[in-house]
């Protein structure tokens, strides 16, 4: 044989010898078990601490949110969509509370072309005017359900002790006075919600608290009954200081709770149609000044002007409190 | 030319034998490929026997075939699986790397091209307002929209994955549960396998100088946990689950609905299902 092929086959077996050696040093022990990759690599990448803990994490301490949460409408978004992961909580501080609602809620919840109808959207300019969205919901339950109060009065028993409240609101329900309310068809539960109020001291009125204090909780629903019952007057009358045309572009932000023209969407809260516009403005005014408390009518009320207030006033007064369906 | 002969002659026996030194060291690298190869061979034929409750005590990747379901009827375009996602793998706070992302399909009246875009589009950039904050601008409010969409995206996890094949050093791999990988210490960052991906599924993690891609949370789903993305939406548009159980969520999913896949004539054979996308969308 040639002297340079023996050579040339020396070299070759030598490269396989250093091959041979060389491979398993430069081979990771985990690599190929399962093939060409490194085993090992896989326990590694799954050792990694979750961020993102799930509501299981959360509802060891936080109840009540969670009642509230998983009974509403909002269960299908977990606590972290909102709050931000969880890991390291409560360990290294708080979780932060959304400061901008607007700007989170509208993630979901602001009209726009793609989105499936079934999920509710909003224009916010029209539906809020772009106040923060947390003044009327409850972001951990946010469908507005104002638990209507049980009525379960004798109309005929409330007849006998209206005869004490007439002076003011009228034999039928129907006030003489511009500055008292008319009661005469008003819906029944938001009646007993606010005498049970004036009651206990929730609200106040130098002249309703103590009338209200007299009552037992027997007489409030009786009351409650017998005004509901009452035929209520097609309009208020009296003397129209506001612009109803006005009034009217306003009340449309109104609508979700009083109802179409004001003649009510939930029995929790009041009818306005017919009402008097005197008693409005006062109401409102003193829901702007925070003399009566309500949480949603506060905001409702907060960027109203006198001018507002009182075409408010004149367009539900000049309302007909019977439905014309 | 006699004269300088030698020490031309010397120059050239002493090159050459340089050049075989070279020749042995590289041959021995190639050698030791080769080696490698058939060993490879062999342990592939292995049964992974020692796979039992492997990677994690808890957990046996052999009794799992993972799989993913999207219902694009029901996105709203939240993006809240892609701000997830972004905190829970420590995705580069960037508008532009991303392991999901949520695209916009929408068809306007008199229009021949349906309009794409994504959180990453610079109109919605400056409705989020940061590039660590998601949103989609309202840009189409006032146009006559015919039609309008939006699809969640990620990795396919495909079956046949060309990421997987073109890799030249065994850093991105199928895990037996049907994940796709990539082993971070073992990533060269040659961007091969980002140039493979047909449904543009990878980036170059330029922090870190290697390939990132989604992992379908691999350290959440052998913990239990669904991954980050499907544990946030809010709509149930992201489906997740165990092939191999005829019970869970994704079987369900894909047995309850007529399902496709992205671009399935590239022969990946993609795990992730898709319901209610149109014909644009691949």
């Amino acid at each position: 044989m040639p002297k340079h092929i023996v050579r040339l086959i020396l070299l070759i077996v030598a490269v396989l010898a250093a091959a041979a050696i060389a491979a398993p040093l430069l081979t990771v022990d985990s690599f190929y078990r399962f093939g060409h990759y490194r085993a090992n690599s896989v326990p590694e990448i799954a050792a990694k601490e979750p961020v993102y803990q799930t509501p299981r994490y959360c509802y060891g301490c936080h109840t009540e949110r969670r009642a509230q949460w998983s009974a509403g409408n909002h269960k299908s978004v977990i606590c972290e969509v909102c709050h931000g992961p969880a890991q390291g909580h409560p360990q290294n501080g708080k979780l932060p509370i959304p400061k901008d609602a607007v700007r989170l809620c509208t993630l979901c919840h602001e009209a726009m072309q793609g989105r499936p109808r079934s999920q509710p959207q909003i224009q916010v300019t029209e539906h809020s005017g772009g106040q923060q969205c947390t003044i009327c919901h409850n972001p951990h339950s946010p469908k507005i359900t104002t638990a209507a109060a049980k009525v379960s009065g004798d109309a005929a028993a409330g007849k006998q002790h209206a005869a004490a409240c007439a002076s003011c609101h009228g034999a039928q329900g129907i006030s003489p006075n511009d500055t008292w309310p008319n009661l005469a068809g008003q819906n029944a539960a938001y009646l007993v919600r606010i005498l049970s109020a004036y009651k206990s001291g929730d609200q106040t009125d130098a002249i309703m608290t103590p009338l209200a204090q007299a009552l037992s909780d027997a007489d409030v629903q009786n009351l409650a009954a017998y005004y509901a019952g009452l035929s209520c007057k097609a309009t208020a009358g009296g003397r129209p200081v506001g612009d109803v045309t006005a009034g009217e572009n306003l009340a449309a932000n109104c609508v979700a709770c009083h109802g179409q023209a004001g003649r009510g969407a939930n029995p929790a809260w009041p009818k306005l149609a017919a009402q008097k516009p005197g008693y409005l403005v006062n109401v409102l005014k003193a829901f702007k000044a925070g003399l009566r408390k309500d949480p949603m009518m506060a905001s409702a009320a907060k960027n109203l002007s006198d001018t507002d207030i009182a075409n408010l006033a004149a367009y539900y007064a000049a309302q007909s409190c019977q439905s014309t369906k | 030319m006699t004269e300088n002969s030698k020490p031309t002659l010397a120059a050239r026996r002493a090159f050459l034998a340089k050049l075989g030194g070279a020749a042995t060291c590289a041959g021995a690298a190639v050698g030791a490929a080769t080696l490698g190869i058939t060993a490879s061979v062999s342990a592939k034929t292995e049964p992974a026997a020692n796979g039992a409750s492997f990677p994690t005590k808890d957990y046996d990747w052999t009794k799992h075939q993972w799989g993913f379901g999207v219902d694009a009827t029901k996105c709203i375009g939240c993006l809240r699986c892609v701000e997830a996602c972004k905190r829970e793998n420590d995705v580069p706070a960037n508008a532009h790397q991303f392991r999901t992302w949520v695209e916009r399909y929408v068809h306007i009246e008199g229009e021949e091209q349906t309009r794409i875009d994504s959180q990453q589009d610079p109109v919605n950039i400056e409705a989020s307002g940061s590039e660590k904050t998601f949103r989609f601008a309202n840009r189409y409010r006032d146009a006559k929209v015919d039609k309008a969409f939006f699809v969640p995206k990620l990795c396919n996890h495909c079956t046949h994955p060309a990421c997987v094949q073109v890799c030249p050093t065994g850093a991105t791999y199928k895990t037996e549960d049907g994940v796709v990988l990539v082993d971070e210490t073992y990533c060269i960052g040659c961007r091969y396998c980002v140039q493979a991906c047909p449904y543009g599924a990878r980036f170059l993690n330029e922090e870190k100088g290697v390939a990132d891609k989604c992992t379908w949370c691999y350290h959440r789903i052998t913990k239990g946990l669904q991954p980050a993305c499907v544990e946030v939406c809010p709509v149930g548009a992201r489906i997740f689950g165990n092939l191999k159980d005829k019970q869970s969520p994704v079987s369900l999913f894909i047995r309850n609905n007529r399902v496709q896949v992205l671009k399935a004539e590239m022969g990946n054979a993609p795990n992730v299902f898709y319901v209610g996308i149109d014909k644009e969308v691949n």
